[in-house]
């Protein structure tokens, strides 16, 4: 008799703590280079009352787990290519979209892209991302989170060259007191290619982008220029034309004309057109039909679709153009061991894989650089690049990271360089499933993030709060939206209304 | 006799290594991760494309059907081409084995230069500050990570002393031009002695990093094997005969004494052949291990299966040197 009062005792006792301890608790997935960031905030999260599990995975292996909608929570980030929401937000935050994943899905937003993606003019298209950012900033799908600067750092010798906000090294105007070659350590082990049709990263198309030209560029700050283009018309809203720059010769001394335009994009645009291999850039230029050309210096975009003539400049400037008659004539293995462009820098020798020697095209259309020669090479250890610039080796390097930066201030004969970066680092919330599929509990995480301190301890200052997934530097960013505050009271208030225990 | 004996062993390498392929291209295969994903990057791609590629890398037919399309391009001597770097796989790890290679012999050779004199030392003055020194030191050797050490190096020889480059083959002033991928091979070839010294002294730090590691775990094989040889009656037996201490000492002792860690450098050889990712990474290397590991990270199936299949082969490769290396020490031993 006696022993059963005690257990009736005890499972009351236990049901009554199991009804009264609902505490929030979920998987928090990360990947290595986040693990410290994210080991921060499960303890910004824990003292509030939110249980928090980090676990640490392989990227690879994360993302497909992501996609399969398995997860709960997870530090992801996404780079855009453009200074616009049109590959960030609209990938990321469109119902389905192949970006999305938290599997957020809200009509009006993706009416709102839809408008943006597809209309010409510029205000129509602000009106709607600024909407869009209204709407996805109270839905709260992410713990919006932040962007980092680029930060790269040179010998105090090299003048006329900065850091750019889309990774490229522009080596034209640039020059070193005292010499006359210049070596950069590159953050890659390896560049893709010298093909221009067959890469996507940035590291490749830094070096493509001093030996090929494109029809337009961009300033370090982003800013669309003319390049080989001197001029561009809206015909209307699908059909955009180009006039070239005439006295553009390549480097092995043929002209280029309008045919060399049409074949470079249509080498891109027709499948299996490189070798029997198809090229993984045609998605950058969104829906187009097809390039042709109408004289000797006037080339035409054909869309399908009505789209802006600002997505597709900035697409433009990523499209080395490359020579017709050399590449037919070597054919496409020939022309990766000895490319030809029309940029001012010409290949000389190296491998992708240690360094690239470049030397001066005397022909440069727009006047011959200063330097006679540039070398990239290859250096993925950033503790190692950093040496070598100590050393005097190399004269610029890439992507430093935050907590080396001191280390270099402290030389006199280096400085540090920062640009503005375009990739976005949050961490996604499954809005499918619970606990996540209510709004108040987002809302509570992003209340009760401390990333101040998070981008001040961690990232050594080199960061930028979001207040969503829309980057300052693109295009229709609304900078009347300010990000979550840190109000963990806020933040308890919400967990409570949604049903949840917190810490007092 | 031995030679029929040699050739049998290296056929019996085959069926190892196609079996190691089919294990490796299967696993791969399951593991989570899509190749077209990752190659494509975060721009915005259609569906439609997605699909096309993946049709044209043959990844969207079963892995059974998969499976026999490697092993027939196999069968006609080509690894295929891979899937991120657009470029064949042969040319990948062919580009990059000869710059291994090149390191993994200026290991040895470092390792060799290190742990003969000091394994040998330590165990004829057994017990004295020496050994004591050696045995301490090994063991910090064995320990010590090799990202650490390596960068340690750098700081070092390169940008305090000024002595050493910190990091690469070949200083770009004086590249020339590629015919093995041995970098001291082709500047010889070109006949620029110049250019020779500098390959020279970027091996120097790589090779230090990999070679203290190697020479720690040899040093001490080569110690204990030395001490027990040295407690044999053969080698008794010959200082009773008047044999001067230095041939007792090599020819009696060492000799016996080598083939525990011949074995024990065989074991590493291997391993360095496969490339060392880490200290390829820090020293900004292009060789093998940097490649598979990317490639892995990357789901470059292609390339991954290739390396897995020549890491089968060099070690079985590497075993069988070592075999015939006992029979050349003790003449007792068969193959």
């Amino acid at each position: 008799m006696r022993r059963w009062k005690w257990l009736v005792i005890l499972v009351l006792v236990l049901l009554v703590g199991a009804a009264s301890a609902k505490k929030l608790s979920f998987v928090l997935d990360t990947t290595a280079n986040r693990a410290d960031e994210a080991q921060a905030i499960a303890a910004q999260l824990q003292k509030i009352g939110v249980d928090v599990q980090v676990r640490v995975w392989k990227s690879g292996v994360l993302s497909a787990a992501i996609k399969a909608g398995s997860r709960q929570a997870y530090t992801t980030d996404w780079g855009s290519a453009y200074f616009d929401p049109f590959d960030l937000g609209i990938p990321k935050l469109t119902t389905g979209g192949r970006g999305n994943y938290s599997f957020y899905s809200n009509a009006q937003v993706d009416k709102d892209f839809k408008i943006a993606s597809t209309t010409t003019s510029d205000a129509p298209r602000a009106a709607a991302y600024e909407d869009a950012q209204q709407q996805v900033f109270k839905d709260a799908p992410w713990i919006f989170g932040y962007v980092l600067k680029n930060i790269e750092a040179s010998s105090t010798a090299v003048q006329g060259w900065g850091p750019a906000a889309d990774n490229s090294e522009s080596l034209v105007g640039a020059s070193v007191q005292g010499g006359n070659s210049l070596v950069v350590g590159m953050r890659t082990d390896q560049i893709i290619t010298f093909d221009p049709a067959m890469y996507r990263d940035r590291d490749t198309e830094a070096v493509l982008r001093n030996m090929f030209d494109s029809l337009v560029t961009h300033t370090l700050a982003g800013k669309v220029v003319p390049q080989l283009a001197t001029s561009w018309t809206k015909v209307n809203d699908k059909t955009y034309d180009f006039t070239l720059h005439s006295g553009v010769t390549f480097q092995n001394g043929d002209p280029l004309t309008a045919a060399d335009v049409v074949f470079t994009f249509s080498r891109i645009l027709t499948p299996g057109a490189v070798n029997g291999q198809t090229s993984p850039r045609a998605g950058l230029l969104g829906p187009i039909d097809h390039v042709e050309a109408l004289d000797a210096t006037h080339v035409r975009f054909v869309y399908k679709e009505p789209f802006p003539e600002s997505l597709l400049l900035q697409a433009l400037v990523h499209f080395q153009i490359v020579p017709k008659a050399y590449m037919e004539k070597v054919g496409v293995e020939g022309f990766k061991k000895a490319p030809i462009g029309s940029g001012p820098f010409q290949y000389e020798r190296g491998s992708l894989d240690s360094q690239i020697v470049l030397k001066r095209y005397d022909g440069y259309w727009g006047g011959p650089a200063k330097l006679s020669q540039i070398v990239f090479r290859m250096m993925p250890e950033p503790s190692t690049r950093v040496a070598a610039l100590l050393s005097g080796e190399v004269q610029i390097i890439q992507a430093v990271p935050p907590d080396l930066v001191s280390r270099l201030q402290s030389t006199s004969s280096v400085s540090v360089k920062t640009a503005e970066g375009t990739r976005a680092y949050q961490i996604e919330l499954n809005n499918k499933v619970a606990p996540f599929n209510d709004v108040r509990v987002r809302q509570a995480l992003n209340y009760a993030v401390d990333w101040n301190s998070i981008l001040k301890n961690i990232y050594h200052g080199y960061g930028q709060r979001l207040a969503t997934a829309f980057l300052p530097s693109g295009f229709g960013y609304d900078s009347s939206l300010k990000p979550y505050p840190y109000d963990p009271a806020k933040a308890k208030e919400l967990l409570k209304q949604a049903g949840y225990d917190v810490n007092n | 006799m031995r030679l029929l004996k040699i050739l049998e062993r290296m056929l019996a390498a085959i069926p190892v290594a196609l079996g190691v392929a089919v294990l490796a291209f299967l696993f791969l295969r399951f593991l989570p991760g899509d190749p077209v994903q990752i190659m494509l990057g975060d721009t915005k791609v259609s569906q439609q494309q997605v699909t096309a590629l993946r049709h044209e890398l043959n990844l969207d037919e079963p892995i059974g059907s998969q499976l026999v399309h490697f092993f027939g391009q196999l069968l006609h001597g080509q690894l295929g081409t891979s899937i991120i770097k657009d470029q064949s796989v042969s040319s990948l790890i062919g580009g990059a084995l000869p710059a291994t290679i090149e390191l993994t012999l200026a290991t040895v050779f470092v390792a060799l230069l290190i742990a003969l004199p000091v394994g040998i030392l330590s165990a004829l003055y057994q017990g004295s500050w020496l050994d004591r020194v050696v045995l301490s030191g090994a063991l910090l050797g064995v320990s010590m990570p090799s990202f650490w050490f390596g960068l340690l190096l750098i700081l070092l020889f390169a940008v305090e002393a000024h002595l050493l480059p910190t990091s690469g083959r070949i200083s770009p002033t004086l590249l020339v031009e590629r015919h093995t991928g041995f970098m001291l091979i082709d500047t010889l070839l070109a006949g620029n002695v110049r250019a020779f010294v500098d390959a020279l002294k970027h091996l120097v730090l790589p090779a230090l990093t990999l070679g203290v590691v190697f020479a720690a775990v040899l040093a001490r094989v080569i110690r204990s094997s030395m001490i027990e040889a040295l407690h044999r009656q053969y080698v008794t037996t010959a200082r009773a005969k008047g044999v001067r201490e230095r041939v007792v000492i090599i020819k009696h002792a060492l000799r016996n004494a080598l083939i525990p860690a011949v074995t024990v450098a065989g074991l590493q050889v291997g391993e360095l052949l496969g490339g060392n990712m880490i200290v390829e990474t820090i020293f900004a290397w292009p060789g093998v291990g940097r490649l598979v590991v990317n490639s892995i990270f990357a789901r470059d199936y292609v390339v991954v299966q290739a390396a897995v299949m020549l890491y089968a082969i060099t070690y079985v490769g590497v075993n069988l040197l070592v075999d015939v290396l006992y029979t050349v020490l003790n003449p007792r031993i068969v193959l």
